[in-house]
């Protein structure tokens, strides 16, 4: 039976867990310096797989704060690492939005003082768009190749699927982008 | 005359596609704009240390629940205890309906010894108790 006394040493813990530390899966220090490492390269992967930098804004703090309350035993920086994405990519997952503004939009010239500076910026916003045509695991899986440098194990893990099928995969969505940009490929 | 047209190899769509990829993430890199560590690891410590707060309090609520449940089953029986020693009683009741009847004909007759009324009368009872343990819960937490 719970007594008064029992009421009173709850009340105490829930107190005593309002003041003190709290039980994370990193110190403060590692955790800083695998944050400066990975959160640019992160927010890059969320932004384009989303298409959207507002959503990319939102979920870069619930990446790590889930990493941060994961009670996985990891094995080294890489693990962390594809942890951390494989975290990310549930949640763009889950937070599908109807527009993503990002692959609609064009690519602001005016910073840039480059004379081919228009036709970069023209090529980008065709790259952006053809991105925007592919389906999230398709980008997912060509930023995490080509912009990462992930191996093929690497990217299975973090999108939870089999190294085998990955080769496979990365062919079609390559064929499918350099579709989509036929007049450079053509070119 | 029509020159035939060369289509691009494995190779060419894989370097076409890197590059354009490459470029992207390098602009996705200049446009990032992440909280500081500082930032992200303050509002981490913060919302886990909610979380547990949460967690404590849970079983408090539950205690609570419980009081409020065996409350509410004590005063139950006591009044049904109340209501089964008064059940001899019943005449002086019968009388004051009596007297109110005779006194203001055009009233409806109330049977004040009916069961249901006897029901209604225990229930308001029991709302008014256990309203008063819940306010009583509410003011407390607050």
């Amino acid at each position: 039976m719970t007594t008064y006394l029992d009421v009173r040493r709850l009340h105490g813990d829930a107190l005593e867990a309002e003041t003190a530390d709290v039980a994370l899966a990193m110190d403060e220090d590692a955790f800083r310096a695998f944050y400066d490492r990975t959160s640019r390269a992160l927010w890059g992967y969320l932004s384009r797989t989303s298409g959207d930098r507002q959503v990319a804004d939102d979920l870069l703090q619930e990446c790590y704060y889930r990493l941060l309350k994961s009670t996985v035993p990891f094995e080294s920086e890489a693990h962390r690492r594809n942890y951390l994405y494989r975290i990310a990519t549930n949640l763009v997952r889950d937070t599908r939005r109807g527009t993503r503004p990002l692959f609609a939009e064009g690519v602001e010239v005016a910073d840039l003082e480059a004379p081919q500076a228009h036709a970069d910026a023209a090529e980008r916003a065709d790259v952006r768009r053809a991105m925007g045509r592919l389906k999230p695991r398709e980008r997912a899986l060509l930023w995490l190749a080509y912009a990462q440098g992930s191996s093929h194990s690497e990217i299975a893990d973090v999108l939870g699927l089999k190294t085998g099928s990955i080769k496979l995969l990365l062919f079609r969505a390559r064929r499918k982008l350099a579709a989509l940009l036929a007049p450079q490929v053509n070119s | 005359m029509t020159t035939p047209r060369v289509q691009p190899t494995d190779a060419d769509i894989e370097a076409i596609v890197a590059d354009a990829i490459a470029r992207e993430a390098a602009c996705a890199g200049s446009e990032a704009q992440p909280p500081s560590s500082a930032i992200v690891w303050w509002r981490a410590q913060m919302r886990a240390r909610q979380e547990a707060t949460r967690l404590a309090e849970k079983p408090i609520t539950i205690v609570h629940a419980l009081s409020i449940a065996a409350g509410v089953g004590l005063m139950l029986s006591v009044i049904g205890y109340v209501v089964a020693g008064m059940k001899g009683s019943w005449g002086w009741l019968s009388k004051i309906a009596e007297t109110a009847t005779s006194a203001f004909p055009s009233v409806p007759t109330l049977s004040l010894t009916s069961p249901w009324v006897a029901v209604t009368l225990t229930a308001m009872l029991v709302s008014a108790l256990i309203g008063s343990i819940a306010a009583f819960v509410i003011l407390s937490d607050e």
